[in-house]
């Protein structure tokens, strides 16, 4: 089932605001069903802002604008209807809850979802999180642990559109395989007729990421806005050779 | 042991609900969960019975006729029968109500015993006196539960406990409450424990009444005697809750810890946990709670408290308030869980967090508190 435009994400006119001020000024974006796009911009410009308002953060207010995923307007749906809808995020700074256990949020899933308790106990394992399943989630964690426990929740939902928000940031070089391949398989052919994968966004800062799952395209976000997009490889090297202040001049030479 | 009919044949099934809602369970393989069953509706002992060698369970009147002892030892011996209103009141029934509990010296029991009190009359008033003796040596879980008929709304249920703990003996005294919206609680009880003794207090209220005041109070008498308190309370729009207790430690190197959860949801809820330190020993008061849509007038205050008379008194106190993190509801709701599974799972969280080996009776209780919770929050 995909929308008559081919897009499972559709950004209209997007601006947000957290607590009164406005961060994210007239967004537009488009992902294809089956594409995996990269989101790269300093530090602040909004990049985990933007994921979070396509998940559906109260704290996150859309004052104008459109949230469109497969062909149908979810600015206003709840976290809860948007996750159904097979929407998800691994959060850059996951909040700790005392008492709560991944392990309770596993068996949850388990529960409602179509994944089994064996399949879950082999991803628990494959992604090295049996050790804090009984901790309270994400407390103590180290970053890259993080990363793990928050893929290994993705993974058991088997979302159609996935966000994730510097799955590399805080991993070794060694566990970064590791965690490549968790993010990998997220993403594994979900259709036959026609032959795709599924569908996600994914930010980075170094591109490290990008060498385990490959990018359709990639958008560089300045200071709430999308400056600019194109071919991944092209915008990384861009970015190495020449940093973003190119793309600050070439976004106000566009204005 | 006491012999009457099969607890079974005596109550009612829609009483028998009722008591299982509250921990007390009435069945016929009673006899491989239980170690014995005291049941009382209104001011009728419906039941009794023990399954167990060394274990007596009885009506505190006939415990009386029986034993001249229990008068001379214990009956009225750690709460004075003028202390207040409700001590009054129950001293001036002319037959006194409520169960003796007797474990005999060399005991151990591992199954719970359970006493069940239930109002089934509108407006009616319980006045008890329950007193527990366990001698040397012993061990008992007792699980009272008390609650109200479904139709009641209102009672009153006055008591006065009373509880000795003797040398090398352990009581686990779990209480369950669940009452009709303008029942009126005044439980008073005391506990005196022994040398190398352990007393521990479960008290969870899962349907607040309209008033309840509980505050034991425990004298850790003994050389290394400790308490552990667990109060778990759920209070709504409407109610006055004021638990917790008092430990006093005049043991050397007794211990104490408590611990009180309170989720409102309106009300007013007090948390108290107060120690007096009498001798060199060690104790903590933990009152956490967290307001989830308290309504306008709706507060929780916490009150732990310290007294020290020793120098090598080592006690310490924690209180924090706070609510539900939207954030942290989000988060499990971006998981697919609607917002009141992912309000019920943090307040289990909330609840559950640093209370090990929970027994599975006031497990079971929590899970019920949280889920509870979480509806309320959804309007
Ligand atoms: N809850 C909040 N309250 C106030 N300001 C916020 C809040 N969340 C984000 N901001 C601000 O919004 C801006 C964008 O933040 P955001 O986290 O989206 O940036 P980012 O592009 O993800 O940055 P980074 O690369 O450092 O992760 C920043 O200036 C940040 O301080
Ligand atoms: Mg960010």
């Amino acid at each position: 089932m995909s929308s008559s435009t081919g897009n499972i994400l559709e950004i209209h006119d997007l601006h947000v605001e957290v607590e009164g001020k406005e961060l994210l000024h007239g967004i537009n974006l488009a992902i294809p069903e089956g594409q995996v796009h990269a989101l790269m911009g300093p530090n602040g410009s909004g990049k985990t802002s933007l994921m979070m308002t396509i998940m559906g953060f109260s704290a996150y207010k859309v004052t104008r604008g459109q949230i469109i995923f497969d062909g149908r307007d979810i600015t206003g749906l709840s976290v809860t209807e948007r996750a159904r809808l097979g929407i998800a995020i691994a959060q850059q700074r996951p909040p700790t809850i005392v008492g709560v256990k991944l392990r309770a949020v596993l068996d949850y899933i388990v529960a409602h979802d179509s994944i089994s308790a064996e399949e879950v106990t082999q991803l628990v394992r494959q992604a090295r999180v049996e050790n804090f399943l009984d901790r309270d989630i994400n407390a103590g964690l180290s970053g890259g642990e993080i990363k793990r426990a928050e893929l290994v929740q993705l993974l058991a939902t088997c979302p159609r559109f996935s966000m994730m928000d510097e799955p590399e940031s805080g991993v070794d070089l060694d566990s970064l395989a590791l965690v490549g391949s968790l993010v990998n398989r997220l993403f594994v052919r979900d259709s036959c007729r026609p032959v795709r994968r599924r569908s996600g966004l994914i930010v980075t800062h170094t591109g490290h990421i990008l060498k385990y799952i490959e990018a359709d395209r990639a958008h560089i976000m300045l200071d709430g806005r999308i400056g600019c997009s194109g071919n991944p490889h092209l915008v990384l090297q861009t970015i190495a050779e020449r940093g973003y202040a190119e793309c600050v001049c070439c976004m106000n030479e566009g204005a | 042991m006491a012999k009457s009919l099969n607890t079974v044949d005596v109550v009612a099934p829609d009483e028998v609900q009722t008591l299982a809602d509250v921990g007390v369970q009435i069945r016929p393989d009673e006899p491989q969960v239980r170690a014995g069953t005291y049941v009382l509706r209104d001011h009728l002992p419906l039941c009794v019975q023990t399954y167990r060698e060394g274990l007596e369970m009885m009506p505190i009147a006939e415990a009386l006729r029986r034993y001249d002892w229990l008068r001379e030892r214990y009956y009225w011996k750690l709460i004075s029968p003028d202390q207040d209103e409700v001590t009054r009141q129950v001293a001036a029934e002319a037959e006194p109500q409520g169960y003796f509990i007797w474990v005999r010296q060399g005991t151990r029991i591992t199954r719970p015993a359970q006493a069940g009190l239930f109002i089934s009359h509108e407006g009616l008033s319980q006045k008890l006196h329950n007193v527990v003796v366990l001698e040397d040596d012993t061990e008992l879980h007792l699980i009272t539960g008390c609650t109200t008929g479904r139709a009641v709304r209102s009672g009153y249920h006055l008591a006065v406990n009373e509880a000795y703990v003797g040398a090398n003996a352990t009581l686990t005294f779990t209480m369950v409450h669940s009452w009709g919206p303008e029942v009126i609680v005044r439980p008073r009880a005391a506990v005196a424990v022994g040398d190398h003794s352990h007393y521990i207090n479960n008290y969870v209220s899962l349907r607040p009444a309209l008033d309840i005041q509980s505050n034991p109070r425990t004298y850790l008498n003994g050389v290394r005697a400790t308490a552990k308190y667990m109060t778990v309370i759920l209070g709504s729009r409407g109610s006055i809750i004021d638990t917790g207790g008092e430990v006093w430690l005049n043991g050397e190197d007794s211990g104490a810890e408590l611990v009180h959860r309170g989720v409102c949801t309106g009300g007013k809820m007090y948390q108290r946990g107060f120690l007096v330190g009498n001798a060199r020993c060690r104790a903590h008061v933990d009152c956490a709670g967290m307001l989830l849509d308290p309504g306008e007038d709706g507060f929780i205050e916490s009150v732990p408290g310290l007294r020290s008379f020793h120098p090598e008194a080592q006690m310490s106190h924690e209180a924090s308030v706070g609510k539900v993190a939207p954030e942290q509801v989000e988060y499990l709701m971006s998981r697919g869980m609607e917002e009141h599974e992912a309000i019920s799972m943090i307040i289990r969280g909330f609840l559950d967090a640093d209370i090990e080996g929970l027994s599975a009776e006031l497990d079971a209780r929590i899970g019920e508190i949280a889920a509870l919770a979480g509806h309320g929050e959804r309007k």
